[in-house]
């Protein structure tokens, strides 16, 4: 007869960049059942962006270091919104292209983050390679290597230059073949494919009861991507775009997703500048934000971000919501890993990519 | 290609990290760093201090001095923005860690680039923020 153990995976973890708790109960290898617990990172950020709608801008984008431009993009655009106001074309395709850029950094950060837990420093020097391509051309573009600091309401704060755009297309056309290398390689490395198919399997149904967003749910079936209607730099210039989904549901498809998205976001960010005009990139607001309430929402590397400001006429925000794409998915995890061997656990977790500096934040 | 000959092309290529204490590493001249003053051309409006999101600038239009708070700087560069007389500039070093509550304070008649170097006073924010306490 079997007896239920339990087993303590985190705070601290080889297999996590960040703390959080899982309590998995096990019955001999296979995991049963699982408890959550966050809260190690609490920073009280809510309350603290709610005191000035102004330096909000530079606080919102340290939330999170790997998705600090959708933060602030999300931000920017739900007080554009609470303003009445809209950015020039130019600032919204300038926002499309750094957030895709971030996207790039994001998505390799997780790709070599699952390479890593399965056991294959090799290939996780690998894609950290390439991620490091990109960190080093945002840095030249916006002078900071993770928190950008280009957006303001109503646009940005500093256009980019003709000798920008050329830099980034540069760097893309060297970038696209060694990323569609990495993508031959995950396709067919045994290694991963047997490490990853068949474990953690989220079925469509309830990937939707979950309420999961982002590559979680793409990899599980649900065709649900907010670029295709939520950030107004997608979709309205007529850039094409089609989400990428996989219907296996497993770690592997939650992998292909990203591996996917990485060459889908050169190809956004090409799409970008062949579509950049010269003219306007800010309009400046002025006054204080209306006692009047909006909300934006933008496609973070893991999925729906949402803003919800509801200002007071005063410097003072009355309220600001966040609503995180890993506050969502995490939870997700306890519907997959049931039924799991404990060594799955870890590359299970990672699959949904989990940020816990959003989570908490 | 597999994962063999991609592996292979590694071993027999140059490696991609730099030996970065001993060697430099290529900081783009754009990059946002350390603030600097020109004391020369400041006309003491007060916009970088009204401006700061993180209140780490205070000006003393009396003595003359700018001061600013290391730890408390987050590389924003609305400082530079907002100068209307280009006194203020950033160089492009990666800010250094470091635990020391100092503060470094530009004053007019020195050279450029010089400034001495305080303790972080207890400013009327923190004495409040004690207070509540």
């Amino acid at each position: 007869m079997s007896r239920t153990s339990v087993i303590p995976f985190g705070p601290q973890h080889a297999a996590f960049l960040e703390p959080f708790h899982l309590k998995l109960q096990v019955e001999e290898e296979v995991v049963v059942g699982a408890e959550m617990s966050f809260g190690y990172n609490h920073r009280g950020m809510e309350y603290a962006m709610a005191q000035d709608f102004k330096r909000t801008q530079f606080l919102c984008e340290r939330v999170c270091g790997i998705c600090s431009f959708h933060h602030s993009s999300a931000y920017v655009q739900t007080m554009e919104r609470l303003f009445g106001i809209e950015a020039p074309e130019r600032a919204k395709l300038v926002r499309m292209i750094m957030m895709e850029a971030q996207r790039l950094t994001s998505h390799l950060l997780a790709l070599g983050h699952i390479a890593e837990t399965v056991g294959y420093e090799n290939m996780f020097m690998q894609f950290f390679r390439e991620r490091e391509e990109v960190m080093t051309l945002v840095n030249r573009i916006s002078g900071g290597r993770v928190h950008y600091s280009m957006n303001a309401i109503g646009g940005i704060r500093k256009d980019v230059t003709y000798e920008g755009l050329k830099d980034i297309g540069e760097t893309m056309d060297r970038l696209e073949p060694r990323l569609l290398d990495l993508r031959s390689i995950v396709r067919k490395d045994r290694t991963l494919r047997k490490r990853l198919i068949g474990v953690g399997v989220l079925s469509k149904e309830a990937a939707f009861d979950w309420c999961t967003v982002g590559p979680t749910s793409r990899g599980s079936g649900l065709p649900h991507d907010i670029r295709l209607t939520g950030f107004d730099g997608y979709g309205v210039n007529g850039v094409k775009f089609r989400p990428i989904y996989y219907d296996e549901g497993d770690c592997y498809a939650r992998t292909m997703v990203r591996m996917d998205e990485v060459i889908q976001s050169v190809d956004l960010i090409r799409q970008g500048i062949n579509l950049m005009r010269d003219g306007p990139f800010l309009n400046a607001v002025k006054g204080n934000p209306p006692a009047a309430d909006a909300y934006g929402r933008v496609e973070a590397p893991r999925g729906e971000l949402m803003y919800w400001v509801r200002g007071k006429n005063e410097v003072q925000l009355d309220r600001i919501k966040l609503r995180t794409p890993a506050l969502v998915n995490v939870p997700a995890v306890s519907a997959m890993i049931k039924g799991a061997r404990v060594a799955d656990v870890g590359p299970i977790t990672v699959s949904v990519d989990p940020c816990i500096c959003c989570t908490d934040r | 290609m597999s994962m063999i000959v991609s592996s292979l092309k590694n071993l027999l290529s140059k490696p991609d990290t730099v030996r970065y204490p001993f060697e430099r590493t290529d900081i783009p001249s754009n990059n946002r760093g350390r603030v600097v003053w020109d004391m020369e051309r400041c006309i003491w409006c007060r916009l970088c201090e009204k401006n700061c999101p993180t209140k780490a600038i205070v000006t003393d239009k009396a003595a003359k001095t700018q001061t600013i708070t290391r730890v408390r700087c987050i590389q924003c560069r609305t400082c530079v923005d907002v100068c209307p007389t280009n006194t203020i500039a950033m160089e492009p070093v990666y800010s250094e860690p470091g635990p020391a509550r100092e503060v470094h304070t530009y004053a007019v008649g020195m050279k450029k680039g010089e400034y001495t170097v305080g303790l972080m006073p207890l400013s009327e924010r923190d004495e409040t923020r004690l207070r509540k306490r």
